[in-house]
């Protein structure tokens, strides 16, 4: 499993970086349902060079962008090549049974120009910071206790039982599992042994499970005024005062783009 | 099967969210009413972890292989605690993974997680309707039942979202034909992910029965 570390870039200095997650999170979340709204074709230029915009302002590597957007890009490239042929009336050019129509092109124009837009935003996010202090500053802005504690502790946990689950599998093919001859269809045997090596990879994560609540409830989780213990409870460092006008200016780019949207819809 | 961000309009992301939204306080209702519900959250915190990494497995088909999506099964294992999960491994996914979304993750959260409460409620049905059976038949039955249905919901859910909201211009008896031949060429996955779940619960039963109290 390809996991990806996400905290390789979070250490720079730019302006994104220095942005107070709370903020951050608003503004970055604001501007994606904005580029989510966006069904007019005038609109795909401006919220394209926002996302180039903020992502140079965060000083990120373009080799970031282009590694991470390779996966997700498979989807979007089917539908990409399915509907320009697809979907629509006007046919603009015809080579054969195959024709290449209008609505459909702008279709799939507006899907990938929103995906990699959308995307480009998320990496920002957590391209300029640490995953925990996304968590804390998602906590700050109302996440439910058991719902921030249960992200802190399966992250904490997700590389450790990740590296279990890779040494699981290296033992099996040592064993000669995934070597047999090859025979069309499924076989029950594999499905068995499948589900054996995630039923193991359960177990043993319950069993830790056991050791690190009794290490929390040594440590005090659980008790407290209200059982309001959470973990990884941290201040969030909302000095930054140009991060402010960093927010302002984002939150406006969002409703001036949801302003145009509707009032081209209407019109 | 996730839905990425840019594919379904904002309306949509944001509805999805709401159903999101009203399920995840269900789901903690329910959990805040066991007597201490914070002796289950290593645990179910854990399990979250392990079913995010276990996704990744394939069961190999030959000459293709099958991804497994394991929400009836984290419905099954996880109870209450599944919905949770599911919405933290989402997150997870479009974070570090890029899979799904930042704006879709509400739909893709109810889209798995609600059929994982529903396989959680039929796994339960095993203790009534089952009392007739052999108790591994009854386990190992209403298992496959949670699983099975479990993708199978989800897998209806995403193709009615996509088909419906991709500005693709199909007219409504061609969009209710294509939901309906994609449906039925996932039955053959509904059995497999059924069988593996049935599989792995007998083995949970048999060596870690307070796993499946959930």
């Amino acid at each position: 499993m390809a996991l990806v570390s996400s905290d390789a870039y979070v250490q720079g200095t730019s302006m994104v970086h220095r942005w107070p997650p709370r903020l951050k999170l608003v503004g970055l979340g604001a501007l994606m349902f904005a580029f989510a709204m966006v069904q007019q074709m005038v609109l795909l230029l401006p919220i394209a060079a926002i996302a180039a915009g903020l992502y140079g302002l965060s000083g990120l590597p373009l080799s970031l962008l282009s590694h991470r957007l390779r996966y997700p890009g498979l989807f979007i490239a089917a539908v990409v090549v399915l509907l320009p042929f697809t979907s629509g009336d006007t046919v603009i050019a015809q080579w054969g049974w195959l024709a290449l129509r209008q609505e459909g092109l702008e279709a799939a124009g507006l899907i990938v120009v929103r995906f990699v837009s959308i995307l480009t935003l998320g990496f920002i996010l957590l391209g300029t910071t640490p995953f925990l202090t996304i968590i804390q500053a998602m906590r700050g802005l109302g996440l439910p206790k058991i719902l921030a504690d249960m992200t802190l502790l399966a992250y904490r946990y997700l590389y450790e039982i990740a590296e279990n689950l890779a040494t699981m599998q290296q033992s099996m093919a040592l064993r000669g599992f995934g070597h047999q001859p090859r025979r069309w269809g499924v076989s029950r045997r594999t499905v068995q042994q499948l589900a054996m090596l995630v039923g193991s990879l359960l177990l043993r994560s319950y069993e830790q499970s056991e050791r690190v609540y009794k290490a929390m409830r040594l440590r005090g989780y659980g008790y407290g005024p209200g059982n309001q213990a959470t973990l990884g409870r941290g201040n969030a460092n909302g000095q930054f005062r140009a991060g402010w006008g960093l927010t302002v200016g984002v939150l406006a780019m969002a409703v001036c783009i949801v302003a145009v949207e509707v009032a081209l819809s209407i019109g | 099967m996730h839905i990425p961000d840019g594919l379904i309009p904002a309306q949509v992301c944001a509805a999805g969210y709401a159903i999101t939204g009203l399920t995840t306080w269900y789901s903690l209702r329910q959990i805040n009413r066991k007597p201490d519900p914070t002796a289950e959250i290593p645990k179910a915190s854990l399990l979250t972890a392990a079913f995010f990494v276990a996704s990744s497995i394939y069961v190999p088909v030959p000459p293709v292989s099958v991804h497994l999506i394991l929400n009836g099964l984290l419905g099954v294992v996880l109870g209450y605690f599944a919905f949770p999960a599911i919405l933290i491994g989402l997150f997870f996914q479009a974070l570090m993974l890029g899979h799904g979304g930042l704006t879709t993750l509400g739909v893709n959260a109810a889209m798995m997680g609600i059929p994982a409460l529903v396989a959680y409620h039929l796994f339960n049905l095993r203790q009534g309707l089952g009392q007739v059976l052999p108790d591994r038949v009854a386990l190992g039955g209403f298992a496959f039942l949670g699983g099975a249905v479990g993708l199978g919901l989800s897998t209806l859910i995403f193709l009615v979202l996509v088909i419906t909201t991709i500005p693709a211009g199909f007219d409504v008896d061609t969009e209710r034909q294509v939901v309906l031949t994609l449906s039925l060429a996932h039955v053959p996955l509904m059995a497999i992910e059924g069988a593996f779940t049935a599989m792995l619960v007998l083995f949970l039963h048999r060596v870690k029965p307070e796993l499946l109290e959930g």
